[in-house]
């Protein structure tokens, strides 16, 4: 009875205890079911989105970028395959020893400890570039292929520029500075300017991998898309052309216009560099380039700034015509030099020019002229109409690091030299000398607003921008003075380019100015002194040679804007260069 | 020593049952993980259960009052092959685990857990308690359940070793130690948590660190429960269906023939057919508890009771670990991972249990 009663006791401590077990192993289901439904079915698209990732492998595929053309439909950049040497870390543990191998069999050349150095942290499941494959190498190694497991022969698509002289236009491409952007993307000029246009799409292969990275299959492709074509305005043959006839011994440029539509049909630079060294990763050549004192990635046509010199005589003269300062009448005696507050300005003419009118001011380049309309003009008025004629401004044509250049007003004197303007500078900035600086374009656009009477087109590099037009209309008489005037010096006796006619009397007729580019300002006292003499003697201090001419002169199609460094006047170097380009262009009617 | 052979047929066929059906689930499991091929793991699993087969007869031919008998002998078996292990034994991933016992690779810890709830049964049986028991009383079998904690726990085998010490603390709890001690210890704990804490090496403290936020290391000790939890996720209300988990497929998950054999199953048949797993589990967990309290004699209610709840805490503690909601520490789903001990072990425990739920009570059937 008593026994009984003890374990009728503990019975029911056990039943109970057993309970409370019990009790808690269901909370604990409880609880996993709660987890599992917020797994399964609150987060099941979380889950079902990273199982999709976890087994799809995206791969990008290069697109090839769109071509580049001349105005002819030649092809100016495009892509080409090449082959290269490639290892791939995860298919051979002793990847070096086949690294080392690979060089003494095909005398490769390769740094062994670099290259072993950089593949240490290198992604075993890209391919890393040990060196370019050419023909003979390919087949050496075609031959042992057998002693190879991780190296590989792939192929790839490079850019391919054919003509060095348009380096300095299209440009060249690289690696992004963005680390997330997989392919190389425009670095500089058109090739930057137009990435969006030419870059095109990169596929995409879609595979199934395992969780080693290996692919079970292929579940989709999406083939790359081709960067759009890029159609540029230039002329090729006249682009070979201008580049032949640029002085090797001296820098320069070329830039050839159409006046109708802005087309720049031609637009050399010398020196030059050539864009597919930066393609090739020629690393030598690439520093000399940046480190060259004769600067060959500059595009001196585009963003070479010198003081035009007297073929910016037109502008004074337009605005004195303009704000009935002079007429075309009106005369001045020319003695050689002027005078204004206690200061003599010479004209480039010792003795003078004797009685000047406006135009024989322009045909002979007389600068006292110039000096006299000066002393009645405001250098702002100056500045302002300069600027609505395409000068002191910059000019997006898709190159690169565009600047505006400097037509002096007050405001800029304060500004950047904090100094008030004395009305001599203006006399200095009459002839285009002083703190003038334009680029050979700007000057081509400023004949261009000359030709087109004041409304001229935009200059265009590429087919697909649209034509606008620029500036303000000029009166038609002031335009037709202007214009006889520059055909005189070209086509009559005693104008400053009178020679051309004499020389190549068979070419298309031109008409045009003259320019000196001052290097060194000349003080008064030097013209005198044997300084002055030393100075023209040594080349880098002689000035540039300018010039702007257009063909032909009855109905005017080309703007040719020639510069020569240091080359002396701009009858002598530039003229003759600007009458030839133009010729050409007239003759073959690009 | 043994019973009469007709007494096979008194087993609780429902349990049978049941049992078979856990052990095909796992089967077509294991099948679905090698990619629906029965090599190289449903095979081996299938012939492991025929060869433990006549185990189970013998256990289940057994007379409760001759295993009543040899519990100590069983624990001194037990404790000789831990130390065995640990002297001579087999080192697998890093830890040493395993002894050759006639062509097999066996884990004498799984059969620490046996070992341990028949000497408890034994012990409380006999100590004839008449209410709830003091500390002093419970000295011994703590000690025990210390004493093989440590043992397999500097094997080192953590998942392996909480469990027994999880199963001697519930078996005293269940014999009716004073509510107080349980409390008191419980307090404890989470006083001196903050020094264990620095006690842990550094290693530790940052798998613990990992299981709160497995994103910490995502391709290191976080990857195993970030892709289970994808696995379990991605499954969704139905599953994927048979054989359609690419986690398992494309061999994502790793480990997922043994601990994270849930992730698989739960990948392919998705929240509903989880909870069915679990209410199976539960149903295989609560029909041998029904029947202790039918029962009067001590050790039969221990044993029904903690060793039926030791498969039902397998199963929790493992699910658990594939869902994030433990810390992974090696504890196998009952009849569904693939190995062998954990198999043969939960096999002579359902045996032990059918044995003791088919016989007929008797007093002092145990003196």
């Amino acid at each position: 009875m008593e026994k009984n009663k003890t374990s009728q006791d503990s019975i029911k401590i056990f039943n109970r205890r057993s309970f409370i077990i019990t009790f808690i192993g269901l909370i604990i289901s409880l609880i996993i079911a709660i987890r599992l439904f917020s797994l399964q079915i609150i987060n099941n698209s979380f889950y079902k989105k990273k199982s999709v990732e976890n087994k799809v492998s995206i791969k990008s595929t290069p697109p090839l970028r769109g071509d580049i053309f001349d105005n002819q439909k030649n092809l100016v950049a495009a892509n080409s395959s090449f082959y290269e040497f490639a290892i791939y870390k995860n298919l051979n543990k002793f990847f070096l020893k086949e690294v080392n191998q690979l060089n003494s069999l095909i005398d490769l050349d390769l740094n062994i400890p670099n290259i072993s150095k950089q593949l240490q942290s290198f992604n075993s499941y890209i391919p890393f570039i040990l060196s370019r494959a050419n023909w003979e190498q390919i087949v050496k190694f075609e031959k042992n292929k057998f002693l190879f497991t991780s190296i590989k022969i792939i192929e790839s698509k490079k850019r391919y520029y054919p003509y060095k002289n348009l380096s300095q236009i299209i440009g060249y491409i690289g690696k992004s500075s963005d680390s997330s952007e997989l392919y190389p993307q425009g670095i500089f000029h058109l090739e930057k300017t137009f990435d969006d246009h030419l870059r095109g799409k990169p596929g995409k292969i879609f595979n199934e991998v395992n969780s080693r990275g290996k692919i079970i299959r292929e579940i989709a492709i999406e083939e790359p898309i081709k960067g759009k074509s890029l159609n540029l305005t230039i002329n090729l043959k006249l682009q070979n052309f201008a580049q032949s006839i640029l002085p090797s011994s001296n820098k320069g440029s070329i830039v050839v216009l159409n006046r109708s539509d802005g087309s720049i049909l031609s637009m050399n630079s010398n020196p030059t560099y050539d864009a597919q060294l930066f393609e090739d990763r020629n690393n030598d050549a690439i520093n000399s380039f940046f480190n060259d004192s004769d600067k060959p990635l500059l595009n001196r046509a585009f963003n070479g700034f010198y003081p035009p010199g007297s073929v910016f005589k037109p502008v004074p003269a337009l605005l004195g015509l303009k704000k009935n300062i002079l007429n075309e009448n009106t005369e001045i005696i020319c003695n050689g030099f002027t005078s204004l507050a206690d200061r003599n300005y010479y004209c480039w003419k010792k003795g003078g020019h004797g009685r000047v009118d406006l135009k024989k001011a322009i045909k002979e380049s007389c600068d006292c002229y110039f000096y006299e309309l000066a002393k009645q003009i405001n250098i702002d008025d100056l500045s302002d109409f300069a600027n609505s004629l395409g000068l002191n401004m910059i000019y997006n044509i898709g190159l690169s690091n565009a600047q505006k250049g400097l037509i002096p007003n007050k405001k800029w004197k304060k500004t950047y030299l904090d100094q008030g303007w004395y009305q001599g500078e203006t006399l200095i900035s009459c002839i285009g000398q002083g703190y003038n600086l334009t680029s050979p374009l700007q000057l081509a656009n400023l004949y261009s607003a000359l030709i087109n009477g004041g409304k001229f087109p935009y200059p265009r590099l590429v087919k697909e921008e649209p034509i606008t037009y620029l500036g303000e209309e000029l009166n038609p008489k002031h335009q037709k003075v202007i214009l006889n005037a520059l055909k005189a010096a070209v086509q009559e006796p005693s104008g400053t380019a009178y020679k051309l006619n004499i020389e190549n009397p068979s070419f298309v007729k031109i008409g045009g100015k003259t320019g000196t580019s001052q290097v060194v300002r000349i003080k008064e006292e030097d013209r005198e002194d044997d300084l002055y003499k030393t100075k023209e003697t040594e080349d880098r201090f002689k000035d540039h040679s300018v010039f702007v001419g257009y063909a032909p002169i009855e109905d005017p199609k080309y703007i040719a804007s020639v510069i020569i460094e240091n080359g002396g006047s701009g009858s002598a170097v530039a003229a003759p260069i600007a009458h030839k380009v133009l010729n050409f262009a007239y003759q073959e009617n690009v | 020593m043994f019973k009469d052979f007709k007494s096979l047929l008194n087993i609780n066929w429902i349990y049978f049952f049941l049992l078979l059906i856990i052990f095909w689930i796992g089967e077509i499991n294991l099948y679905s993980a090698a990619g629906g091929k029965l090599d190289p793991w449903a095979i081996d699993q299938l012939k492991r259960f025929i060869y433990f087969l006549p185990i189970v007869f013998f256990v289940l031919l057994l007379q409760p009052k001759f295993i009543f008998n040899i519990a100590e002998l069983i624990l001194i078996a037990v404790i000789l092959g831990l130390l065995i292990t640990l002297l001579f034994g087999y080192t697998g991933m890093g830890a040493k685990r395993w002894i050759r016992v006639g062509g097999l690779n066996l884990q004498v810890s799984e059969f620490a857990k046996i070992s341990l709830v028949i000497f408890m049964a034994k012990y409380f049986h006999k100590l004839n308690a008449q209410k709830t028991i003091g500390i002093m009383r419970a000295t011994i079998p703590l000690f025990v359940s210390l004493a093989l904690f440590l043992l397999v726990a500097v094997q080192p085998d953590l998942g392996t070793a909480l469990i027994v010490l999880i199963l001697g603390l519930v078996a005293i709890f269940y014999a009716g130690i004073k509510l107080i001690y349980p409390f008191l210890s419980f307090i404890a704990i989470v006083l001196i948590s903050p020094f264990l804490w620095n006690l842990l090496k550094p290693y530790q403290q940052n798998r613990i660190k990992i299981f709160l936020n497995p994103d910490l290391d995502p391709l290191g000790q976080g990857y195993h429960i970030i892709q289970s939890k994808i696995a379990i996720g991605s499954g969704g209300l139905n599953g994927n269906g048979f054989l359609e988990g690419s986690q398992s497929s494309l061999d994502f998950l790793p480990e997922k023939e043994t601990d994270f054999v849930f992730a698989i199953f739960s990948e392919q048949f998705g929240f509903s057919g989880s909870l069915l797993l679990i209410l199976i589990f539960l149903i295989f967990f609560l029909i041998p508890v029904f029947k202790t309290f039918k029962l009067t004699q001590v050790f039969s209610k221990i044993m029904l009771f903690i060793l039926s709840f030791k498969i039902f805490l397998e199963f929790l503690i493992n699910v658990s670990m594939t869902i994030g909601l433990v810390p992974v520490v090696g504890v196998a789903l009952p009849f569904m991972s693939y190995g062998g001990s954990s198999l043969l072990s939960n096999m002579i425990i359902c045996a032990l249990l059918m044995n003791l739920m088919s016989v007929e009570e008797k007093k002092r059937m145990f003196s």
